[in-house]
Formats: structure tokens, sequence, C-alpha cells
């Protein structure tokens, strides 16, 4: 997977509202399998959520010193089927200081080839990861 | 007709608890086609992005494991299609690492065709520390309620 013409991340420019590079891929059996294996459900019906799509497409547009996802909001509506093709149309949602640190919020919905809405996902990310290992220790 | 549901305030779900390896955590992160070094699978990395020793599971598997109790829950019919869940992450997860997610009727709001049902959830670790809260909800049809709800 390929990131072609990436900026690196100027906070103060990023616009609420900006579209972040629609992609499209094609969801696996393979993919699926892995998913319910690293979560050790074997009924779960979305490994989209592993996918990240919000993050992905932002990552299509920018570089930056890295982040850690300080929240996360995933909204079902109907479960992928592996081996069609799923399209992700993201943008910033926001972004907010708090406590002197920078956060960006993304969104992304995923719709598959024949149309069918599959999810939404909103993720906040703190664009200061060091403050996790500060925080946290080794 | 499906049997009637029965929600009350207060209610708790029955909770699910994973323990992590780094296995699983490599699997799904290549679940999601993410390859390469990450804070997730690679020590290196994740000391220099993040200044730990070790690498952190992603808040989407503990994502992932309230999405399980909440379908759990409400079963995949109601939950696969009308489910949420919310949560913010207050502590890293790592390999070795027991969650339990936790949760219990919040509210009950009557919409157009049934009622949404809005539980808090709360993620612990084996040292009942706390990972992350929020909460999940999903709309079960009115025809699954019992008339007075």
């Amino acid at each position: 997977m390929t990131h072609t013409e990436r900026t690196m991340l100027d906070y103060d420019k990023l616009e609420i509202g900006e579209p972040l590079p629609s992609y499209e891929y094609l969801l696996t059996h393979e993919m699926a399998e892995r998913y319910r294996e690293g979560v050790q459900d074997p009924e779960a019906r979305f490994p989209t959520i592993a996918v990240k799509a919000d993050v992905g497409a932002y990552h299509r547009k920018y570089e930056d010193a890295g982040s850690v996802n300080a929240r996360c909001a995933y909204y079902c509506y109907n479960p992928p089927v592996p081996g069609k093709k799923i399209r992700v149309t993201a943008w910033i949602a926001d972004k907010y200081v708090r406590r002197e640190k920078p956060y960006i919020v993304t969104e992304a919905i995923s719709v598959d080839e024949d149309g069918r809405l599959i999810d939404r996902v909103i993720t906040h990310e703190l664009k200061r990861p060091q403050e996790v290992g500060k925080k946290w220790g080794r | 007709m499906g049997t009637v549901m029965r929600f009350e305030v207060g209610m708790e779900l029955p909770p699910v608890s994973k323990t992590l390896a780094q296995a699983q955590i490599t699997l799904f992160e290549a679940s999601g086609a993410h390859q390469g070094p990450s804070i997730f699978t690679d020590p290196e990395t994740a000391e220099k992005t993040l200044g730990m020793g070790r690498p952190v599971a992603s808040g989407r598997m503990t994502l992932s494991f309230a999405v399980e109790t909440l379908r759990r829950f409400f079963g995949e019919r109601i939950y696969n299609h009308t489910g949420t869940a919310d949560l913010r992450f207050i502590r890293p997860t790592r390999a070795g690492d027991t969650v339990t997610v936790r949760g219990k009727v919040a509210s009950i709001t009557p919409e157009a065709n049934g009622s949404r049902i809005a539980v808090e959830l709360t993620v612990q670790n084996g040292n009942g520390e706390t990972t992350a809260v929020g909460g999940g909800s999903a709309i079960v049809p009115a025809g699954l309620l019992p008339p007075a709800e």
C-alpha cells in the first residue's frame, strides 16, 4: 500500500471538514479470519474495525510524528461480506487542544461494492504520542 | 416474532474477558493490512514513538471486545445493524494483560420503531485498573419489547 504525495502535518493549517483521500480495498476471507483470531471471537463480523479506515485515509494525505488513539466510536450498520470491495470516505471531523495537547478527530464511512453501508468510525487521536510514555512509563 | 426482551436500568451485561498475547495483537494488525513495524508490533518503534519499551495493543482491540460484549447482550441480529460503541482509552493495554469489559444498562429511550438501550461500559485490566470507559447502544425493535416499554 503506497502513500504518494503525503505532506507533513501542519496542525494549525488542518481544516475541520477537510476531506481525506477516498480509497477502496478488497476485504478478503483471510483478513476476516485473522481478525476473528486476533480478537478471539469466532462470531466477530466487523473486521473493518482493524482496517482503521479513518486513520488509513489520514495517512494517505499526511505524515506526522505518530499518534495515540484517545477515543474511538464505532457504528454498526451491516456486517461486511468477505470477498467484496469496500470503499472508504473520510474527513477531518474536528481538532482541539486539551490540557495543552493537540488532538485530531477523523471520521470515515465504509460502503461495499453493492452500496451497503457497513460502518462509521470516529477516532480522536492525540498527536503527541510521547505523552503516553511520560504518563505510563515503560 | 422473536422472544420478548426485557431491559431495565441497572441491568448488568455478562462480562467478557480476554487475555492478550503479542501473537493476537500482531494478527489484529495484520487483519487490517497494516504491515511493517508499528507501536503495536515492534519494541523499537514503541520506544521511539511512545517512549515505551514494549508494544501496546491498539485501542481498537479493546473496542472490538466492547462490540463483542454488546453483541452478546443484544444479539447479533439487533446489534450488528443498530449497534454503537464509544470508548475513551485511559491506560495502555499490552501483551500479557487480561482485560474485562463490564457494562450495565444506563437508559432506555423510546424511538420511532423501538427503544434505544444505552449501556455504560468499563474496561479493567487484571490489576483492577481501568483501561477504558464509555458506552454503547442498540435499538431494540418494538415488537421484541414488552408493551409497557
